[in-house]
């Protein structure tokens, strides 16, 4: 019976020990040897003296170690906490203090760049790092106050695994991401989230052992967890890349004869281009691809349909407090081409007003989540936790509300035979690129700045992007501020897509009657720029 | 002032200016723009919708290859070659 996310690769390597499990540029493993791999680290890890409950995080290059690190670290109990490849040492240390995470799988580059964090993280005790590959650096290099051992060498030691305490209720994993306000949350999933969510998505989406899945996403998302997992429960094969062009997608798609695609819009618009060379080689292979992380744009979507004239495409969503919502089945893409579709499978999906009572067709409300994937909530954030995780909204003539259900904060509307349509958010989370960014993330660091005064971001309507960033700064008083000094600062603290695209100096900021910024106001006030934005390029 | 310096001078303001990170980092002419992150697969992108309506260069297919995309230098080459192909083309 598999109730532990590593029971699933354990079990794929009892059927199939053979069958090519994770592949990167670098080297092709069966499944036999990434279970071998992953209940040796985990065996590692507790030798190390990592503990039941612990929370051990990890940020590699998307690639097969990447995978096999998150499937050992329930071998040891622990909770495993995917770090984005490309955020920047401040997340980085906040995401390691916030989880209170003991041990650190890592790249060498990235330990070193968060050195001058190490002596606030009281709770980390042991970084496993990554060799390069390059000669002479096989070595890990020490830091202050951690244990550093190296990570090939903790997955070459074999032995059979302890046995484990974890019932499939506790905690798995938990995934960083941003809300309206304040810094990134961890939002924790139970391993019966996690091999449920695996299950439903390999059920719609007819995932079996001949699959090869090409992750492009990456792990550290739902979606992108998604892909391992789903694979990993099936037996198929998950291909990893690192990629900076289309093309390279492409090329990819062809000669690892991918079937299984997952993309976010942005990665579409990338790839609809004539430059990426999709559509110039027949890929009889490519079963599906599957959207999420925001609409599709109709012209993008229409593009790809050409292109891919076999391909089934899955229009979805979910958020990663219920890791997987709706699904638009391929049939019914010509019909409602905008729409996110119904409920997954084992899943119910309300649409609830402001009164707490269910909307009729047509009607606004919010999408409200019932079913096995909906989260434990937020890691150490129990007050924010029941705004977000409730009682179900409905008496069910049935009996008995299991469990509470998880309130979205999008808006959506449902038409007279059940399907859904995003329409917008109810509060001030911005999403670019897939990733959810929270407004005082960025005004926090633009407020750093000695010549600003006060700072407010919003989201603006992007082709590409789903939205992209726009900053409105008053500067100090007296003080000479220059744009660039704006935009260079956020480059230096921030990720790329938490980087003001555009930046307003302004001399007052909309407030609203109790004195705060007034967010919507100033979403009124982009239209009239957004000409002069999508001048700019992209 | 040569042709190539005066349009790496063009690309540098806008890489600047489209890529604050460049800016903040100081980035040299011949500096890894894609190895450094600075720019990333949508900045690719960019690159490209840049030299078409800046310098009406048109990108073919095959030449979206990361020696073209590599540095302000790198870029710089590629905007004059095919300029100057153009030219002896009669184009």
């Amino acid at each position: 019976m598999q109730y532990l996310v590593h029971h699933m690769v354990q079990e794929s390597a009892f059927r199939q020990p053979d069958r090519e499990a994770l592949v990167d540029d670098e080297e092709r493993i069966s499944y036999s040897v990434a279970a071998a791999r992953a209940c040796s680290l985990g065996n590692a890890l507790s030798e190390l003296g990592v503990r039941r409950g612990d929370r051990v995080a990890v940020q590699l290059r998307p690639g097969v170690q990447l995978a096999t690190s998150l499937l050992a670290i329930g071998f040891a109990d622990a909770a495993f906490v995917p770090i984005h490849h490309g955020l920047f040492p401040e997340q980085v240390a906040h995401i390691l203090r916030d989880s209170g995470a003991s041990a650190f799988v890592c790249e060498q580059e990235y330990l070193d760049s968060i050195d001058g964090h190490l002596q606030d993280l009281e709770e980390l005790r042991v970084a496993i790092v990554a060799q390069s590959g390059l000669p002479g650096s096989d070595a890990p290099r020490p830091v202050s106050g951690v244990a550093v051992h190296g990570l090939a060498e903790l997955m070459r030691q074999g032995g059979q695994g302890y046995a484990c305490s974890n019932i499939g209720k506790d905690l798995a994993a938990i995934l960083y991401t941003s809300g309206s306000t304040g810094r990134p949350k961890g939002v924790m999933l139970s391993h019966h989230n996690l091999i449920t969510g695996a299950e439903i998505v390999a059920e719609y989406l007819s995932i079996d052992q001949s699959d090869r899945i090409l992750a492009a996403l990456p792990f550290s998302f739902d979606a992108g967890l998604n892909q391992l997992t789903t694979a990993v429960l099936k037996g198929a094969t998950t291909v990893t890349l690192n990629f900076r062009f289309g093309r390279e997608v492409v090329r990819k798609l062809v000669d690892e004869r991918i079937s299984g695609l997952a993309g976010v819009p942005s990665l579409w618009n990338l790839l609809s281009r004539n430059s990426s060379g999709l559509g110039k080689q027949a890929l009889p292979a490519l079963r599906y691809i599957t959207n999420t992380g925001g609409a599709m744009p109709q012209n993008v979507l229409a593009e790809l349909r050409q292109k891919l004239p076999q391909t089934e495409v899955f229009l979805m969503y979910g958020l990663t407090e219920a890791f997987r919502s709706t699904y638009l089945p391929p049939e019914q893409l010509d019909l409602r081409p905008t729409s996110m579709g119904k409920a997954i499978p084992n899943t119910e999906i309300l649409v609830v007003n402001e009164a707490g009572g269910l909307c009729g067709p047509g009607e606004v409300g919010e999408l409200v989540h019932h079913g096995p994937t909906v989260s434990m909530g937020y890691w150490r954030h129990p007050e924010l936790t029941q705004r977000v995780l409730r009682p179900h909204p409905v008496r069910h003539a049935g009996g008995n509300a299991t469990g509470p259900v998880c309130y979205s904060g999008d808006l959506v509307r449902m038409d007279d035979e059940g399907y859904l349509y995003f329409v917008g958010r109810r509060d001030n989370q911005i999403k670019s690129s897939g990733f959810r960014i929270s407004p005082t993330e960025v005004e926090d660091v633009i407020c750093n700045l000695p010549n600003v005064s006060q700072s407010a971001v919003v989201g603006a309507p992007d082709d590409v992007l789903g939205q992209h960033l726009v900053a409105f700064v008053i500067p100090r008083e007296g003080s000479e501020l220059e744009v660039h000094e704006v935009t260079g600062h956020c480059a230096a603290k921030l990720p790329r897509h938490m980087v003001p695209k555009r930046v307003e100096l302004v001399s007052e900021l909309p407030a609203t009657s109790s004195g705060k910024v007034d967010y919507p106001a100033l979403r009124d006030r982009l239209p009239t720029q957004l000409l002069d934005a999508s001048r700019g390029g992209l | 002032m040569t042709q190539l310096s005066i349009t790496a001078g063009a690309v540098r303001e806008w890489v600047y200016q489209t890529f604050p990170a460049a800016r903040e980092r100081e980035v040299g002419d011949t500096d890894s723009l894609l190895d450094s992150g600075i720019i990333d697969s949508m900045g690719t992108l960019e690159v490209v919708d840049f030299l078409e309506t800046g310098f009406g260069v048109e990108v073919l297919d095959d030449e979206m290859v990361a020696d073209h995309f590599d540095s302000i230098h790198s870029i710089s080459m590629f905007v004059d070659g095919k300029r100057a192909q153009n030219g002896s083309d009669g184009s």
